[in-house]
């Protein structure tokens, strides 16, 4: 092995070897560097830009709700037959998004995927971030935002609890401990990474700022066997949670007597479909990321190229589940049911549908080809038409299903108001705030992480060039106050 | 290739084919086997021909559903090109020689099928109004032609990646057979999935012609793809304890099985929880029906045991990793997985017949021992032939080095 050259494209078929996750003449000084200088380095003109344009978008955000507040949540579009539209299905769009993180953090560290270690960190900034986009839904369709604690079962003067039949309960359980247990999760990685940026400091605030979050780390065996531990403990927490969150969103619809809301594949369904959608995300942001800041080394094609594998895969299970409900309806025999499905597809949603269709089920079937799924434009396009096409999954699922009741007499046709419109648009300004704000501020790939991956930390690896250790003292964790050293870099 | 091992797989190999003796032996196993279980089938057959109708079902789905796990897993590796499972895959594309004997088990189902399936196969079915709707999909001609098509599929599925993954063993570029493998792997999985979908629509939801639930299909995934781990786990033992597989397979591997089988412990209950939870919630007649005749009298208590025995004990049970590496506890473990797998089907068929309570028989038992013997000696009949891992597969050194730290 130690002869083999070490390769240096991602494009690399051979199954005797694995590809490198991180391409290049690259040591672990290199990559710290690589990730730690977006931090330290003065923003470029564009990330200033492009703030700009978030922090107006989620002023429109703002303006929303105050106005929302200011006259009451009739400003939505929602109303009889059609009680539930815009607003849930921003919320589960949203919640949706999130899971590519947990799944990405999670399962895909206890499968063992060390592709996982260039992403996880930034797909785990976006779940924290889709759940706070997500939560607004909730929070302000309660009307009286300030009473928003009364969601929370507590004993009051009042004897008023909510509803423990209620999914939408659940949903409350279940989203607060899912974004509880996400940040942790994301802090608990963060804490080696931050210590480095504490080490590089040059500045005083820096040091004193990433010193307190750095939590005293000091790279100690102690603190390393602890820290995989704790991680460990969190990934296996993690996997169930991330499907029970996406589950009891299922259940939100699931368990009521609707047909086209009430079938039972619905939990798998949208998990997978949170999953497909939380992928193709994370693909539309890290394609401008490691553009941006140069991270083509790190975040290679490889890595793209496998999310473009799981989006196929997810992308199928949710073409599966539309095909099992669509054959189910048939053989159910149920008039109801089958309306319910007929409506959906020919009826006056029929444009919502077939969208969904297309940039669901059809779209990433194109990913069978390697050429698309290695094409980058390609790949861009298509994530945005995946982003597209699921949230017109929820919309249909919900409006579709609302709009023509048992009784003629209770047939509408939605229309989303301005309102409607403005809200959702202005999530996209605080997920894109937060997101730019994290890009800048912590480090957006987990460095000790890919340092891990890295050949020179295997154990087997007998490379006599040493090249990762060059200029260090040996050790394979945080001997970062030796990487901010430049001249170690190239002694 | 031993050029590429590291000092881990240094040193002599691990033995990769059974001795002529060896061979046989299995083989006459298998045959004893088989000749034990259809002797037992037959005479259940001519005790009571409409219980053993029943009975068989169970213990057709039951092979059947391990065998389609087992091509699952396979298929899986080799899509998601899997370093560490190479041994084992091995032995799981043993169980999938269950496959192309499928068709042979589904004769007794096939004679059977108007008892089986009398309420749309039956006069019933024409003037039954809900049942007379679907009967573009449930009639006996478009039945038989989809069973023909499923059977088709697994068993070149089944050959195919036998055959490729033997051929590698002495193969001059074994690196291209994988890619290709791993090529075909991924339409395959399409296949299976939807052969697999439709196939427990076909033959275990069509029982109760009016009960219908989109999960169904993913519920015999899930029971199935866990089976097939378990049988794993125990043909893995088995080879283990008779001193086969010091390197390709060890306590490593054993752990990753058994980390599988309670990952899929977890899955099958969530699949099964939301059918359950869903359909009880709703409360729609048409639906809770389902959920009735199986809390009929005894019934509960198979409903429980299906509850316990299906999640909560396997659950505690393979949460501890000391258990999972411990061949007796990962052995009880798996043997447990197929009683259990095998109550699932009991559960999903007999209150078909069962109406007033479950009531285990000795014609039940032909019914599972019929198609087990056969299904037995289908493995073993792959097992006797080529190498025991494959000895030309690029990754087997990755597999040789796994480690859970």
């Amino acid at each position: 092995m130690s002869a083999a050259p070490v390769p240096v494209t991602s494009d690399v078929d051979d199954p005797s070897i694995r590809a490198p996750l991180v391409l290049g003449r690259q040591n672990f000084a290199t990559v710290s560097d690589s990730v730690s200088t977006i931090v330290e380095r003065k923003a470029p003109k564009t990330w200033f830009l492009l703030l700009g344009l978030a922090l107006s978008i989620l002023a429109i955000l703002g303006g929303s709700l105050v106005d929302l507040v200011w006259k009451g949540v009739g400003r939505w579009g929602n109303n009889h037959p059609v009680g539930w539209a815009w607003d849930i299905t921003g919320f589960v769009f949203w919640i949706g998004i999130g899971h590519a993180g947990t799944l990405i953090s999670a399962i895909l560290f206890l499968f063992r995927q060390k592709w996982r270690t260039s992403i996880n960190r930034a797909a785990e900034a976006m779940t924290i971030f889709a759940v706070m986009a997500a939560g607004i839904y909730p929070a302000f369709h309660v009307g009286r935002v300030w009473l928003l604690y009364w969601v929370f079962p507590f004993p009051n003067q009042m004897s008023v609890w909510p509803n423990f039949k209620s999914p939408l309960l659940w949903d409350v359980f279940a989203v607060s401990t899912y974004a509880t247990v996400s940040i942790l999760f994301w802090f608990v990685g963060l804490v080696p990474d931050l210590a480095t940026l504490r080490d590089r400091a040059t500045t005083r605030t820096r040091q004193i700022v990433f010193g307190i979050f750095a939590l005293g780390w000091r790279g100690s065996h102690r603190h390393w066997l602890n820290y995989e531990r704790a991680y460990m403990i969190l990934a296996g927490l993690s996997t169930p949670l991330v499907l029970s969150v996406h589950t009891i969103v299922s259940f939100d619809f699931a368990v009521s007597v609707m047909p086209g809301w009430h079938t039972t594949i619905f939990p798998p369904y949208f998990v997978a479909g949170a999953v497909f959608s939380g992928f193709a995300m994370v693909l539309t942001l890290m394609i401008i990321v490691r553009k941006a800041f140069g991270l083509e080394h790190l975040l290679t094609k490889r890595h793209l190229e496998n999310m473009c594998k799981i989006i196929l895969a997810t992308g199928s299970m949710v073409g599966y589940a539309y095909a099992m409900e669509f054959f189910i309806a048939w053989y159910s025999g149920n008039d109801y049911e089958r309306y319910a499905f007929v409506n959906r597809a020919f009826g006056p949603y029929k444009w919502a549908y077939w969208t969904m269709v297309s940039c669901n089920v059809i779209c990433p079937q194109l990913f069978w080809f390697k050429k698309i799924r290695t094409s980058i434009p390609a790949i861009f396009v298509i994530s945005i038409f995946v982003n597209i096409g699921m949230w017109f999954e929820r919309f249909v699922i919900i409006v579709t299903s609302l709009h023509r009741d048992f009784i003629p007499s209770s047939w509408g046709y939605f229309r989303p108001t301005l309102i409607d419109i403005s809200t959702f648009f202005g999530t996209f300004g605080l997920f894109l705030t937060m997101f730019l704000l994290f890009l800048k501020f912590l480090p957006s790939i987990a460095i000790s992480e890919v340092k891990g991956v890295m050949p020179a930390a295997d154990p087997h690896h007998h490379d006599d060039r040493h090249e990762a250790h060059e200029g260090l003292t040996g050790g394979t964790g945080n001997e970062d106050h030796h990487e901010s050293d430049p001249e170690a870099v190239h002694a | 290739m031993s050029k590429e091992l590291t000092h881990a797989a240094r040193g002599p190999q691990d033995i990769a084919k059974l001795t002529p003796e060896q061979a046989k032996k299995v083989v006459t196993f298998g045959a004893v086997a088989a000749v034990v279980g259809l002797a037992v089938a037959g005479a259940a057959f001519a005790a009571d021909k409409q219980r053993f109708a029943f009975s068989y079902l169970v213990g057709f789905m039951f092979v059947t559903t391990i065998g389609l796990g087992a091509l699952m897993f396979v298929l899986i590796q080799h899509v998601v090109r899997a370093g560490w499972s190479v041994g084992p895959r091995r032995q799981m594309e043993w169980i999938t020689g269950i496959l192309p004997w499928t068709v042979a088990l589904f004769v007794p189902v096939a004679m059977t099928a108007h008892t089986l399936y009398e309420e749309w196969m039956g006069p019933n079915g024409h003037t039954d109004k809900a049942i007379a709707k679907k009967l573009g999909y449930l009639n006996p001609s478009f039945f038989f032609t989809r069973a023909a098509v499923f059977f088709a599929a697994w068993a070149l599925l089944s050959w195919w990646f036998s055959k490729t993954s033997a051929a590698q063993d002495d193969a001059k570029k074994p690196g291209e057979i994988t890619l290709k493998m791993s090529a075909v792997s991924a339409p395959s999985i399409f296949v299976v999935g939807v052969t697999l979908t439709f196939a427990a629509f076909d033959w275990l939801m069509s029982l109760d012609p009016k009960w219908y639930s989109t999960i169904f299909g993913v519920y015999i995934f899930a029971g199935g793809f866990w089976s097939s781990l378990a049988l794993l786990a125990l043909v893995t033992l088995y080879l283990q304890g008779k001193g086969f597989f010091a390197k390709v397979s060890t306590v490593e591997h054993r752990h990753d099985i058994g980390k599988l089988l309670f990952g899929f412990t977890v899955f099958w209950a969530y699949i099964a929880f939301s059918q359950f939870f869903l359909i009880w919630y709703a409360n729609i007649p048409e639906e809770t029906i389902f959920f009735k005749h199986r809390w009929i009298d005894s019934w509960q208590t198979v409903s429980m045991t299906l509850l316990f025995g299906h999640f909560v004990i396997p659950f505690l049970w393979l949460l501890p990793r000391t258990i999972k590496r411990h061949k007796l506890g990962l052995g009880i473990a798996a043997a447990w997985c197929l009683v259990m797998h095998y109550v699932d089907m009991y559960w999903l068929v007999m209150p078909n017949l069962d109406h007033h309570g479950a009531h285990f028989t000795w014609i039940d038992l032909g019914g599972l021992l019929g198609p087990v013997g056969v299904a037995t000696l289908a493995i073993a009949l792959r097992a006797s032939k080529g190498n025991l891992f494959p000895v030309g597969d690029p990754r087997l050194p990755e597999a040789i080095r796994l480690q859970n730290l």
